[in-house]
């Protein structure tokens, strides 16, 4: 089994005039653990969705598993929560589970299942009586019912509060743990950063950078040089070694920087004064805003 | 399928208002009915405590279908319990023949209900052949009811979906012939009763008891009311798709 687990090759996607995915080429192996980073509209969606086959591309070509997206959802060997999917009202949670397990031939056990998705203990409970966090539980089990070779999650965790938000990761890196791929998409960087073996980076419907989280923080340029610049003129600043852009918040001014050192030699031969200096690292976060401007 | 079927089914019990407006309504109104009007009364060449059990049988059974059908559509179409599905191993084939299964499945206690109330309350008998057919035909029968609740589980949003299809409903009924006779209907609605689906759906069941051959026209007007709806909810469901 050499195949991909996901290849995007020139794949367009255009809504009336807009165009939501724009020749994009991607390619998963399978064990990776991918984010989908982005804004919202960014085309992240879209993205999963023509993965899904829910989507058919304008132009191009989708590959799941070695075959079309709608061959390797029938086949059991891809499970999903999407955005804006939903749960069958007025059934019990393990009626529910029992239902997706019955359409694989080799579903996963049915304790291990509700452990873990963390569903034990709300097994007996009304799908429609769950809270926001639950029912993402639920989805969870749905997807993971077949124990699919890749699985793919849209914005996952959008309904849960922080502690939910931690526990589901957990489960989420037990499944990957055991060689499956996972693709999500998120715009929560801090999820990006901390679960991801690699990020994409999407923007208006092209793949703006491709790397490990420590790749894309350096690929946006570095450091940060802070200081508190008042009334004076920021004229020149761009000028200094190693600096990449120059932001202005009030009264205090960002220096991007490839060089920190040269950065601040130059900044003190320049100035008299240089109040409330720092320098740190570029966060993710900084990066992506870096990368998507 | 089966299993989704089963599990739509399942869901019925927790219906209170299927249960109530779908199963537990006709068995009222047939002992309402058949009480108000004295036992003198005929309709369709039958007593009226066969007529109406017909009656109320294709009623109910008319109901659980669109029950089982339009509103749980919608519903599941706003909540993305449908969306959900597309990506699950069952295609959408399965899917609704899934729901069909259990629209057909819930007629039979629909039907069977109103025949238990009639034996119990009028001593209502025949032989074992015309209970098996009547029941046979009427369960067959609601076919078209189950297609006409998908159109309108496709064409209707969830808050819409149910008061549409009850007022389907009791339009299909007065109107039909089934809460009150055809021939005591103004003469503007006796041309329109007998082509609407509901009325020719009891019909099956009136000709039987009555011991007359089933009405051709009849079953040709049922035949055609169930492609016409069949074709609504395939392009419902076309729309309700394309619009993602």
């Amino acid at each position: 089994m050499t195949e991909h687990a996901v290849d995007f090759l020139g794949v367009t996607r255009t809504f009336g005039a807009v165009r939501a995915i724009d020749a994009i080429n991607l390619t998963i192996d399978r064990g990776e653990t991918v984010a989908l980073l982005g804004p919202n509209g960014a085309g992240k969606s879209t993205t999963v969705n023509l993965l899904l086959g829910l989507l058919s591309p304008t132009a191009g070509t989708v590959n799941v598993l070695g075959t079309s997206p709608h061959d390797a959802v029938s086949a059991g060997r891809v499970g999903a929560m999407l955005q804006d999917g939903g749960l069958m009202p007025g059934v019990r949670v393990a009626e529910l589970i029992d239902f997706a397990r019955s359409l694989h031939a080799h579903p996963h056990p049915r304790g291990d299942l509700l452990d873990d998705a963390g569903l034990t203990d709300i097994a007996t409970h009304r799908v429609d009586r769950l809270s926001g966090g639950q029912a993402q539980r639920v989805r969870f089990a749905l997807a993971i019912a077949g124990d699919p070779d890749l699985l793919v999650l849209d914005e996952p965790t959008s309904a849960m509060d922080v502690a939910a938000r931690r526990a589901f990761w957990a489960h989420i890196r037990h499944y990957a743990a055991r060689g499956r791929t996972v693709l999500f998409a998120t715009h929560y960087l801090a999820e990006a950063d901390e679960y991801a073996d690699r990020i994409v980076v999407v923007s208006a419907g092209r793949i703006v950078t491709d790397g490990t989280p420590g790749e894309i923080k350096a690929a946006a340029g570095g450091r940060a040089v802070r200081f508190t610049i008042g009334h004076d003129s920021t004229a020149g600043l761009d000028l200094l070694p190693g600096v990449t852009a120059v932001e202005m918040h009030g009264a205090a001014v960002t220096l991007r920087t490839t060089d920190a050192e040269a950065t601040l030699r130059a900044l003190f031969a320049s100035r008299d004064r240089v109040p409330d200096i720092e320098v740190s690292g570029a966060d993710l976060e900084d990066a992506v805003l870096t990368l998507t401007r | 399928m089966f299993a989704l079927a089963r599990l739509e089914m399942r869901r019925m019990l927790s219906d209170k208002r299927f249960l109530i407006l779908m199963l537990a309504l006709p068995i009222f109104m047939y002992l309402l009915f058949t009480n108000v009007f004295g036992a003198n009364q005929r309709a369709y060449g039958l007593d009226q405590d066969v007529s109406l059990m017909i009656s109320m049988a294709a009623y109910g059974a008319i109901g659980a279908a669109l029950m089982a059908t339009a509103p749980r559509i919608a519903q599941e179409r706003t909540n993305g319990w449908l969306r959900q599905l597309k990506v699950m191993p069952i295609s959408a084939g399965q899917t609704i023949a899934a729901k069909m299964l259990a629209a057909l499945a819930w007629a039979v206690p629909a039907i069977v209900l109103v025949d238990v109330t009639a034996v119990l309350a009028h001593g209502v008998s025949m032989p074992a052949w015309r209970w098996l057919a009547i029941g046979g035909l009427l369960w067959i029968g609601t076919a078209p009811f189950a297609a006409l609740g998908a159109w309108i589980g496709y064409l209707t949003d969830d808050s819409a979906a149910f008061g549409v299809m009850y007022g389907v409903y009791i339009f299909l009924g007065a109107v039909g012939g089934l809460w009150m006779p055809v021939s005591i209907l103004p003469s503007v609605l006796r041309h329109i009763a007998v082509a609407l689906p509901s009325n020719r759906f009891a019909e099956l069941g009136w000709n039987i008891a009555a011991g007359r051959a089933p009405s051709m026209s009849g079953i040709a007007i049922l035949a055609g009311w169930l492609v016409l709806f069949t074709g609504l909810a395939w392009l419902g469901y076309r729309r309700a798709n394309a619009l993602r």
